[in-house]
C-alpha cells in the first residue's frame, strides 16, 4: 500500500490533538461564529492567542478545532479555491456553496483525514443565518447552533437547553429557526466558553466571537481563564 | 480547469492505485479545482489497515442507526430513525437518513454517516447521467448494481455502510439491500443498523402482503420506534416514506420523545415510594412532627 | 467503550440551602446498546437524610451497595446512631480502597445531611479517590455533558423546590446528548425540616 520511497518510524503519528473549542448560533438575519484562543499540546500550551475562525467568503465564516496543521492546510486549500470561484462565476461563494465544498473537500481524504472538526457560520441566500457542523471525513448538516472541539460535550447539552427547537424532519414542518435576539445569543455564548474554560483545560485564556449580519462583519471578545 | 468535463476515472480501481505513489504538490492540485488527480490520497505507511483502526479513534465518523423498508402491495415503505453518534455521544439528532436520490428512488444511510452522505450523492450523478444518456429513468436494479459496484471496488478500505436502494420503476416495485462488503440483495422485507434486530421483531410480527397504505406506515413507524426505545444508539425522529408508482411521498415525521407518550400515555406518578427508599408525603409529615426527637448522629 | 460505561448511568448529587438533592437516571442497559429496563433508579437509601449514588457496572453496584448498608446498619446497631455523611465517605472510600487491584467497577457519590442539617455531598473513583465539593458532583459514563450543565445552572443556596427544579434541568439536559443514560430521571431532595420528597422525571425515551 505504501508509495515507493515511503520511511516509516514505529512510533510516529501524522497527528497531535491541540485542543480548542468552536461555537456557532444562526438567527433569523444573523450568525455568530466564536472560539477560544487558547492553543495546546498534551498539557502544554503552545500559544494563547491564536485564532480559530476566519473569514472565507464575504458571506462565510469558518472554525476548526482538533489538529492546527491540519486545519491551517484544509483553511489555505479552501480559501484559494473560493478565490477561484470568484474568479470564474463572477460572484463570490455563498456560504450553501462552500458548506457543499468543504464536505467534499474532507471526503476526498477519506483514507487519511484531516484531524479537524469544523463549522461553517454564514447568511445564505435569503439572509438568514445558516450554520452548518461537519466530522472529520465530510458528513455534515444544516443546524441552527453547533459546538466542536475539546469543550462540546460540555457546551452542547446547554445549548440543547436553551436553544433546541423542533426538528425540521417532523411533518407537518414547524418553523425550527432560532427565537433568540443577536445580544441575547451573544451573552449565551459568552456563557458557554465561560463553562467550558472551567472544567475543560484546553479552553481557556479568550473567547473572540464573530458576529455576521446585513450590516457587515463585528468582532468582540471576551477574556476567560488563563490558568 | 479545462470546462465542466465529468470526471470519473477516481471509480477506475486501476488508475486510483497509481495516483496515490506520485509525488507532486497535491495542494497545488486541491487549488486547482483538479480534484480528482488527488482524490482519495492513500497515507504513506506499510500497514493501511492498521493505520485505518488508527485513525478511527481519531476522526471517530458518526455511527448507529435503525432504518428499514419493505415492499407490499400497495408500494413501499421505508422508515428511518434521525441519530448520528460518536462513541457514546450523541453528535446529532436530526440526521435525514433517507437520500432522496431522484423523485422515484430513495437510499438509506446506516454506518459511516460521511460515506453513505457522499456515496449516494455520487449515485445520484450516475442515476443522473444514465438519464441522460438513454432518455429513460434508471431502474432501481441498475441503481442498486452501480453503487454496489462502486462499493466493491472500495472493498477492504475500511468504509462503512448498509443502506436500501429502494424505489418504483417500469417492473414495479424495486428493493435492494447494499453494503461496503459488496453485498447486493433484492429483498421484500429489509432492517439495517444498530437497532434492526429490535425493528425486524416488530416488523415480522405485524407484516402482510395486504396492509392498506396507512397500515403499512403505521407498521414502519411502529417498528422504528420500538428500536428507538431499546437500542441506545437510535432515537430522535422517526420518519416515514411511501414510494408509489407516481413517486415517493414523505408520509410522517414524529419525535421520538412525543412519539412515546402518543403510544404509552405516562400517568403523574402517586406513589412516590416505588422508587428506592424515597419517603411519601405522609411520611414526611409524620417525621416532621417527630422531628425533635428524630435527630440523631 | 470500557466496562465502566457498560451498563450506562447518570448521577448528580447537588448542595442548596439546608438541603441536598440527588439525581439519576433510570436507564439500565446490557451488552451497551440493549436497553434492558427502564425504572432502574442507582440511588440507595441508607437512613433517613443519607442517599448513596452508584454508577458503573450493576453487578458491582449491587455489591457494593448491599456492603455498605450492611456497614451502615451495623455501625448503627452498634453506636446506637446513624453515621453521618462525612463518615459515611471515609466508609465508602476505605472499602473502595480494600480492593485496590481488583476494584469494584463503580463510581460512588454520596449526598445528605449531617446532624445541624448542614448539606455534604462527596463522589469519588473506583478505587476511593473523594473529592468533596460545596457545589455539585456527577457521575456516570457521560461526565463532561453532565458537568458543562450543572456549571452552567448551578446556582448557590437555592430552597429545597428550586433546587428540584435545577437538578432535574440538569439530568435530563445532561442525558440527552448521551446514547447509554436517561430513559427518565428520578430525584430526590433531603431537607433539614420538612423530610426527603422523591419525584420521578418524564423525559425523552430514546
Amino acid at each position: 500500500m505504501a508509495p515507493e520511497g515511503a520511511r516509516q518510524h514505529a512510533n510516529w503519528s501524522p497527528y497531535d490533538n491541540n485542543g480548542g473549542t468552536v461555537l456557532a448560533v444562526a438567527g433569523e438575519n444573523y450568525v455568530i461564529c466564536a472560539s477560544d484562543t487558547r492553543m495546546s499540546t498534551g498539557y502544554s500550551i503552545l500559544t494563547r492567542n491564536y485564532e480559530k475562525v476566519d473569514q472565507m467568503s464575504p458571506k462565510t465564516l469558518m472554525a476548526s478545532a482538533g489538529f492546527m496543521a491540519d486545519a491551517q492546510t484544509l483553511k489555505k486549500t479552501l480559501k484559494a479555491r473560493c478565490k477561484q470561484y470568484e474568479f470564474q462565476n463572477k460572484k463570490p461563494i455563498g456560504c450553501v456553496s462552500f458548506a457543499q465544498m468543504l464536505s467534499n473537500t474532507l471526503y476526498y481524504r477519506r483514507f487519511f483525514p484531516y484531524y479537524a472538526f469544523n463549522i461553517v457560520a454564514g447568511l445564505d441566500a435569503e439572509g438568514k443565518g445558516a450554520v452548518f457542523t461537519y466530522d472529520a471525513v465530510g458528513s455534515y448538516e444544516r443546524t441552527n447552533y453547533s459546538c466542536q472541539g475539546s469543550g462540546q460535550a460540555l457546551i452542547m447539552p446547554v445549548l440543547d437547553n436553551q436553544l433546541k427547537t423542533v426538528s425540521p424532519l417532523v411533518l407537518p414542518a414547524v418553523s425550527s429557526a432560532t427565537p433568540l435576539s443577536e445580544a441575547a445569543a451573544i451573552e449565551l455564548i459568552k456563557d458557554c466558553f465561560a463553562t467550558a474554560a472551567e472544567r475543560d483545560i484546553y479552553t481557556g485564556d479568550r473567547v473572540e466571537l464573530w458576529i455576521m449580519n446585513a450590516d457587515g462583519v463585528r468582532k468582540e471578545e471576551m477574556p476567560l481563564r488563563l490558568d | 480547469m479545462n470546462g465542466p468535463t465529468l470526471d470519473f476515472s477516481f471509480l477506475d480501481a486501476t488508475a486510483r492505485g497509481s495516483m496515490a505513489s506520485k509525488h507532486v504538490d497535491e495542494s497545488l492540485d486541491a487549488i486547482d479545482g483538479n480534484m480528482h488527480e488527488c482524490n482519495f490520497k492513500a497515507p504513506a505507511v506499510e500497514d493501511f489497515e492498521g493505520f485505518q483502526r488508527e485513525v478511527i479513534n481519531y476522526v471517530k465518523p458518526n455511527h448507529g442507526t435503525t432504518t428499514l423498508a419493505f415492499i407490499f402491495e400497495h408500494g413501499i415503505v421505508v422508515a428511518v430513525d434521525s441519530r448520528a453518534s460518536q462513541g457514546p455521544y450523541i453528535s446529532s439528532q436530526t440526521v435525514k437518513k433517507v437520500i432522496e436520490i431522484n423523485p422515484f428512488l430513495l437510499g438509506t444511510m446506516a454506518g459511516g454517516a460521511a460515506d453513505c452522505q457522499f456515496w449516494q450523492r455520487n449515485l445520484g450523478i450516475q442515476c443522473r447521467l444514465h438519464e441522460l444518456e438513454n432518455g429513460k429513468r434508471i431502474t432501481v436494479r441498475a441503481a442498486s448494481k452501480l453503487l454496489a459496484n462502486t462499493l466493491y471496488s472500495y472493498k477492504g478500505k475500511g468504509l462503512s455502510m448498509g443502506t436500501m436502494v429502494a424505489g418504483w420503476d417500469l417492473n414495479g416495485p424495486g428493493l435492494y439491500y447494499v453494503d461496503s462488503e459488496g453485498t447486493r440483495l433484492k429483498g421484500q422485507r429489509f432492517s439495517v443498523g444498530s437497532g434492526s434486530l429490535f425493528a425486524y421483531g416488530v416488523l415480522d410480527q405485524g407484516y402482510k402482503w395486504d396492509l392498506t397504505v396507512e397500515e403499512a406506515c403505521e407498521l414502519g413507524r411502529r417498528a422504528i420506534y420500538h428500536a428507538t426505545f431499546r437500542d441506545a444508539f437510535s432515537g430522535g425522529t422517526v420518519s416515514v416514506y411511501h414510494v408509489g408508482a407516481n413517486g415517493w411521498t414523505k408520509v410522517t415525521g414524529d419525535d421520538v420523545g412525543e412519539l412515546h407518550f402518543s403510544y404509552y400515555p405516562a400517568t403523574p406518578v402517586d406513589d412516590v415510594d416505588a422508587h428506592c427508599g424515597g419517603e411519601g408525603k405522609k411520611e414526611a409529615e409524620a417525621r416532621a412532627a417527630t422531628e425533635a426527637s428524630a435527630m440523631e448522629t | 467503550m470500557s466496562i465502566m460505561s457498560y451498563n450506562g448511568a447518570a448521577v448528580i448529587a447537588m448542595t442548596g440551602k439546608d438541603c441536598v438533592a440527588i439525581a439519576s437516571d433510570l436507564r439500565l442497559g446490557i451488552n451497551q446498546n440493549q436497553t434492558a429496563a427502564v425504572d432502574y433508579s442507582k440511588l440507595h437509601k441508607i437512613h433517613d437524610r443519607l442517599y448513596l449514588g452508584l454508577t458503573g457496572l450493576i453487578a458491582d453496584q449491587l455489591t457494593l451497595a448491599q456492603k455498605l448498608k450492611f456497614k451502615h446498619d451495623m455501625y448503627e446497631l452498634r453506636e446506637n446512631r446513624v453515621m453521618s455523611p462525612k463518615v459515611f465517605g471515609a466508609v465508602v472510600s476505605a472499602t473502595l480502597y480494600e480492593k485496590r487491584f481488583s476494584p469494584y467497577y463503580t463510581e460512588p457519590v454520596v449526598a445528605g445531611l449531617d446532624a445541624d442539617g448542614k448539606p455534604y455531598i462527596t463522589s469519588m473513583d473506583l478505587i476511593g479517590a473523594d473529592a468533596s465539593t460545596d457545589d455539585f458532583v456527577v457521575a456516570g459514563d457521560n461526565v463532561e455533558s453532565l458537568f458543562g450543565v450543572c456549571e452552567s445552572f448551578y446556582k448557590r443556596d437555592l430552597d429545597p423546590e428550586a433546587l428540584f427544579e435545577v437538578i432535574s434541568h440538569c439530568l435530563t439536559s445532561g442525558v440527552n446528548r448521551d446514547c447509554l443514560s436517561g430513559w427518565g430521571g428520578v430525584v430526590t431532595v433531603v431537607t433539614k425540616g420538612n423530610g426527603t420528597f422523591t419525584r420521578t422525571l418524564k423525559s425523552r425515551m430514546d
